[in-house]
């Protein structure tokens, strides 16, 4: 007989680090090993609360921990948030496609993202730092509401100093009292300073749909090809099987045929921004 | 094989009294009331049931025993009693062999639906009646099974032609062979059964001929906004019709653990209710009701089909029956059919 699909590997909760006032990290140590491939995503249970999907944001060559980025938006996620070091959690997974790391070998590559959507592009960086003599370039443009939304500010100095890694972040308002010397606009405006051929480039997006949105727009407008537009996309991944039917975008299932889509994949879906 | 039918009655009072043969419990459809409805629900078969092998579709679907209202799915360790389950008709019949496509195949096994369905034997009935919302000739099926059962009794006279489509069908057939007096000479389905089962398809097509439609569903993602609007007006989005349909499997998974195991239960979810597909952000993609209204008639009739190869609606009618702003699935697919654009009424029929 098979092995039972929702029973989970249990994990301990080995640390938190709080991002942001709503955006915390846990990384957590599983029973037995759980890859994954950068993209792909778990779900993460608290015993007795309930259940719910994250992409992990760690690097997919580090193995026997394992981090995810949970902004703090309703019952499960509150209770996350409270969960403390030494707690026992439960994972299932990994599910869905990945980011194809292959056909991005020896190219330029731009990542945009936004708020929390920055936990799955933070877990393909660290991927692509790992073996980055394989790649051309990789331009990571990062935005916020504020600078005190800005996850992963700790990692951003560290990151920026690598030859091939260009690193721009953006926050939508700079609000009085707080110190801010980068850019501010919405993330999609970084795209004008972007100094790489669009036509020959790949962009990965994820963030809030609004964000996604746009920013998928506007690099249709820039000249990038739209099967070389990679779209990490959040529906209500209950089960993480193609089981529930919740998270069925047309004829596609965004756990089992995504998360990752190229935005020629999914162009002609219903509601794909919502 | 013939046997008479009220032996083959009296052998399923037998199976659980005596005991003979493997069963240990017998799900059939049961006459609720004294009244003279011809409503029947699936129950196990007791000393004091009134069972009705014939008749039309009991009024809950068979995917209720072999796939929970609500059941712990993990950690799964029930071992369900080996089960008989007889009377129900063509429409449930082919219900389950989509559920069988759903919920066992190579990516996925749910745990729980493998093994109510290993350890029951489907014992299916042509119809000799039809509800007022039959109407599965519109769904491409008939009112008898063709494939999907473990074994079939057609009726005729006061006689049963039975067949087996299974090694657990053949089991059971010898079981009936040995503890009851049958004529095991007829091996080909009577020309009796021909005749009752071509009276009753034409009789499903009679009632169902005021809502002829093409089969052209892919038209309907084009039927306007407006007509999706009308046909859903009288929708209060209970869910009823999801809850009741015979291949509706969408799920929701609770956590109940507590100590040290993981606990999940999974229990129906439905695509008609507001906060289904909703996601932590607030963000829904069908926030409307005529949104999640039109979900489920292109579940049923274009992705099922595409996923499954077979209309995801086997025509019970039991969505019309149980929906209390009284919309007619028949009717709303025909009115949203012919709003189309680019389609006939009667598109590709006859």
């Amino acid at each position: 007989m098979k092995p039972n699909p929702y029973e989970a590997i249990p994990a301990v909760l080995l640390e938190t680090i709080d991002e942001t006032p709503l955006i915390r990290t846990l990384r957590m140590k599983p029973d037995r090993p759980m890859p994954f491939r950068t993209g792909q995503f778990v779900e993460l249970s608290l015993p007795g609360i309930g259940e719910g999907p994250f992409t992990p944001s760690s690097s997919h060559f580090v193995t026997d921990t394992l981090d995810v980025t949970v902004m703090k938006a309703g019952f499960l996620t509150e209770h996350i948030h409270k969960a403390k070091p030494g707690d026992r959690v439960g994972l299932r997974g990994p599910y869905g496609s990945s980011y194809p790391l292959t056909e991005f070998e020896g190219q330029d590559l731009l990542i945009l993202g936004g708020g929390c959507g920055l936990a799955p592009l933070r877990s393909l960086f660290l991927t692509l730092l790992d073996e980055i003599e394989k790649y051309k370039s990789v331009t990571f443009f990062a935005g916020a509401k504020t600078p005190r939304d800005c996850p992963y500010k700790d990692a951003f100095p560290a990151w920026r100093k690598h030859p091939k890694v260009r690193l721009v972040r953006a926050v939508d308002s700079v609000p009085p009292g707080e110190a801010w010397d980068e850019e501010v606009g919405v993330v999609t405006v970084l795209l004008g300073k972007l100094d790489i051929v669009p036509k020959n480039s790949l962009a990965v997006v994820c963030g809030p749909p609004v964000m996604m949105k746009f920013g998928t727009r506007d690099l249709l407008r820039l000249g990038f090809r739209e099967e070389r537009i990679y779209l990490s996309m959040e529906k209500k991944m209950y089960c993480g099987l193609g089981q529930c039917r919740h998270c069925v975008m047309g004829e596609f299932y965004v756990c089992k045929h995504g998360p990752v889509f190229t935005y020629a994949q999914i162009k002609n879906e219903e509601g794909i921004w919502d | 094989m013939l046997i008479h039918a009220d032996d083959l009655l009296a052998f399923l009072r037998r199976c659980l009294n005596e005991p003979i043969g493997p069963y240990r419990e017998i799900y059939i459809p049961v006459r609720q009331d004294d009244g003279d409805s011809s409503a029947t629900t699936l129950a196990p078969l007791r000393e004091d049931s009134r069972p009705v092998l014939d008749g039309h579709r009991a009024v809950d679907p068979a995917k209720l025993l072999f796939y929970g209202v609500r059941e712990r799915i993990a950690p799964f360790d029930r071992e369900p009693p080996p089960a008989l389950l007889a009377g129900i008709k063509a429409c449930d019949v082919k219900a389950l062999e989509i559920l069988d496509r759903a919920l066992i195949n190579k990516d996925f096994v749910d745990p729980a639906y493998q093994s109510w369905r290993e350890k029951t034997t489907v014992f299916s009935f042509d119809c000799t009646d039809t509800a007022p919302t039959c109407h599965c000739t519109l769904a491409g099926g008939k009112p008898y099974a063709d494939t999907g059962f473990d074994a079939n009794a057609a009726r005729f006279g006061d006689r049963y032609f039975l067949s087996a489509g299974t090694e657990k069908g053949r089991a059971l057939l010898d079981v009936i062979r040995k503890h009851v007096r049958v004529d095991a000479a007829h091996d080909r389905v009577p020309a009796a059964v021909e005749a009752r089962r071509a009276e009753m398809t034409a009789r499903v097509v009679s009632q169902s001929a005021a809502f002829e439609r093409s089969e052209d569903y892919d038209r309907l993602r084009a039927s306007p906004v407006e007509r999706w609007k009308e046909e859903s007006r009288d929708c209060v989005g209970c869910g009823a019709c999801t809850h009741i349909c015979p291949t509706c499997y969408c799920l929701i998974l609770n956590d109940e653990s507590r100590g040290a195991d993981f606990v999940k239960v999974r229990s129906y979810d439905s695509c008609q209710l507001h906060g289904y597909a909703r996601v932590a952000s607030g963000a829904s993609p069908r926030p409307r009701m005529d949104e999640r209204f039109r979900h489920r008639y292109l579940c049923k009739l274009v992705f099922m089909k595409s996923e499954f190869g077979s209309l995801g609606c086997t025509g019970c009618g039991r969505c019309a029956e149980a929906c209390p702003g009284g919309i007619d699935f028949r009717s709303a697919v025909r009115h949203l059919m012919e709003a189309a654009p680019g389609v006939r009424a009667a598109d590709g029929i006859g």
